[in-house]
C-alpha cells in the first residue's frame, strides 16, 4: 500500500538523523500515526522515512536550571499521560495527551510529531500554547559548525493547515514548558461523537493570580476553530482583575467572535462559534476554581485513576520503547 | 532490506520492503488472524502488542518492528486460550470480525492491569470497535477472563 521505492533508516544520534534528514524528499517520523496516514492518503510521497525513536537525547524528560519542564520530541503520548512530574505539575497537559485517539494511538504517537503534523484539531497544541510553551529545534549543520539549534514559541510555530515554521532538514528535539508559580492551567474538548474522535472545539487556559488573587497573567487558545490554533488575545484583559461572571464572559465573547471555524461533520461553523464561546467560559471557570475542582471531575477521576497506577515513566532516561 | 523480530515467541527473519506496513508483513507470513479494516487506526481490528503495548498494526511500518516483540491473535490463542474462552463463554461476538483486535487489546490490558477496574476495562476496550455484539458483553468477557487468573 506504500510506496516501495521507501527508505528508511533508525538514527541513533540527532547528527546522524539531521545528516539523513538532507536533501529532498525526507519527512521526519515520530510514532508514525500522522505520517503513516498521510503516506496511505498520497498527502505525501517522501523517499526516505527518518525515525527518531531510537536517538536517546529525544527521549528524554528533564528539568531544566530555572525549573522548567523540557520534553524530548520522541516522548509518546502515553509516555506523557503515565508521566508522575508531568500529572503533578502540568495535569492539564497530561490530560490532554490522554484524550488523543485511542491507547493504540497514544503508545507510539510522540509530542513532536503532534506538533509537527499541524491540524489545530489535536488535543496538545491548544494547552502547550496556554502554558507558554516553547519548541526547541535542531538543523543541519554547515561544514564549519555542528548542528543548529534554534528556539521557538509554540505560538507562531504553526503556519497553516499542515505548515510550520520548520525549514528544510530541521526537526524539533524538544517543548520546554516554563514554570510559573502560582499558576493554574485546565484543558477541555467538546465532541458530541465518541471520545476518540476529534474534538469539535477544544479550549485551554491559563491563569496566574498574586496573593491578593488578582490575575496577573492569563492565556487562552483554542482549537478545531481554523487552521491553526487560536490565541485568544482578550484573555489578557482579565489582568489586574479578580474575574467574576462578567469577566469571564467578556473574553468569552472575544473567543466567539475571534473563532474562525469550517463547518463539518462535527457542527456548523455557527455551532462551533457557540462552543468556543461556552467551552472558554468552563476552562476559564476551571482555572479559576479556587476550590481547585477539575474541570470535568468524573472523566478526571477516570483518567487519573487509570494513569496513576500504571508503570511509570523513567524522568531521566527512557529506555526506547520497553518502558512504560 | 532484512528484517528480525520475534513473532508469538519466535525468532524471524524476513526480508521486507522498507515501506511495508507490520500488518502486511505478519499477514504474508501466514498469520492471517490480524486483518486489516478501517486502515487508519480507529476500528482497532489490526491490533497486535509490540514489546508489550497495543498498536495498529495497519498504521505501523514494519521496519519499525526490528529488534522488537511482537505477538498477533494466533500467539495468544496459543499461550493463554483462556482468554479467547472468555470471549466465547460470554458471547463478547457476534459475528467475530472484530474479535481478533478485541482479545488483543484484552490481552495489553491483561498484561499490564491485571486487576483492572472495570473504568479501566471500558477506558481500554473503547478504542476497538463493534458494530453487533454491543459492548457490554466484550467487557464482560474481559472482567470475567481478569476474574480468573
Amino acid at each position: 500500500l506504500l510506496p516501495a521505492e521507501l527508505d528508511f533508516c533508525a538514527p541513533a544520534t540527532l547528527n546522524e538523523a539531521l545528516t539523513e534528514l538532507a536533501g529532498d524528499d525526507v519527512i521526519a517520523m515520530g510514532g508514525g500515526t500522522s505520517v503513516g496516514l498521510l503516506l496511505k492518503n498520497d498527502l505525501i510521497e517522501p523517499r526516505k522515512i527518518v525515525w527518531l525513536a531510537k536517538i536517546p537525547e529525544l527521549r528524554e524528560v528533564t528539568a531544566g536550571p530555572a525549573g522548567e519542564l523540557v520534553i524530548g520530541a520522541t516522548v509518546t503520548l502515553r509516555e506523557m499521560a503515565c508521566s508522575d512530574v508531568i500529572g503533578r505539575e502540568y495535569p492539564a497537559l497530561a490530560y490532554a495527551a490522554a484524550q488523543v485517539g485511542n491507547p493504540r494511538v497514544r503508545a507510539v504517537a510522540t509530542l513532536g510529531g503532534a506538533l509537527a503534523h499541524s491540524d489545530a484539531r489535536q488535543d496538545v497544541p491548544p494547552i502547550l500554547y496556554a502554558l507558554k510553551a516553547r519548541v526547541r529545534i535542531a538543523g543541519p549543520a554547515s561544514p564549519a559548525a555542528p548542528a543548529s539549534r534554534r528556539e521557538v514559541p509554540v505560538a507562531g510555530f504553526h503556519t497553516g493547515f499542515m505548515e510550520t515554521a520548520l525549514a528544510e532538514g530541521e526537526l524539533i528535539t524538544h517543548v520546554v514548558i516554563p514554570a510559573v508559580h502560582g499558576r493554574r492551567a485546565a484543558y477541555a474538548r467538546f465532541t458530541p461523537g465518541s471520545d476518540d474522535d476529534y474534538p469539535t472545539v477544544s479550549a485551554a487556559a491559563s491563569i496566574t493570580r498574586g496573593e491578593d488573587q488578582r490575575v496577573t497573567s492569563a492565556v487562552l487558545a483554542l482549537g478545531g476553530v481554523g487552521p491553526v490554533p487560536l490565541l485568544v488575545p482578550e484573555a489578557a484583559r482579565l489582568a489586574g482583575t479578580v474575574p467574576g461572571p462578567r469577566e469571564i464572559e467578556a473574553v468569552a465573547g472575544a473567543a466567539e467572535a475571534a473563532a474562525d471555524p469550517s463547518g463539518d461533520q462535527r457542527g456548523s461553523a455557527r455551532y462551533k462559534k457557540a462552543m468556543a464561546r461556552e467551552w472558554t467560559a468552563r476552562v476559564l471557570r476551571a482555572c479559576l476554581d479556587p476550590g481547585g475542582a477539575s474541570l470535568r471531575k468524573r472523566d478526571w477521576l477516570i483518567t487519573c485513576e487509570w494513569y496513576d497506577l500504571m508503570p511509570r515513566l523513567v524522568i531521566k532516561h527512557i529506555s526506547s520503547r520497553s518502558q512504560p | 532490506v532484512k528484517l528480525s523480530f520475534i513473532l508469538n515467541g519466535q525468532s524471524r527473519e524476513t526480508d521486507i520492503e522498507p515501506g511495508l506496513l507490520l500488518v502486511d508483513v505478519i499477514r504474508e507470513l501466514g498469520l492471517t488472524g490480524t486483518k486489516e479494516a478501517c486502515g487508519v487506526g480507529v476500528c482497532g481490528l489490526c491490533t497486535v502488542l509490540v514489546d508489550g503495548l497495543p498498536v495498529s498494526s495497519c498504521l505501523y511500518l514494519a521496519a519499525c518492528a526490528a529488534g522488537a516483540e511482537v505477538w498477533t491473535v494466533e500467539g495468544l490463542a496459543r499461550e493463554e486460550p483462556a482468554l479467547i474462552r472468555a470471549f466465547v463463554e460470554n458471547e463478547g461476538m457476534q459475528c467475530g470480525i472484530c474479535t481478533p483486535g478485541q482479545v488483543m487489546a484484552a490481552a495489553a490490558l491483561a498484561r499490564e492491569r491485571p486487576d483492572a477496574s472495570e473504568a479501566e476495562i471500558r477506558e481500554q476496550m473503547a478504542g476497538n470497535l463493534c458494530r453487533c455484539t454491543g459492548y457490554q458483553t466484550i467487557a464482560a468477557s474481559v472482567r470475567s477472563y481478569l476474574a480468573t487468573r
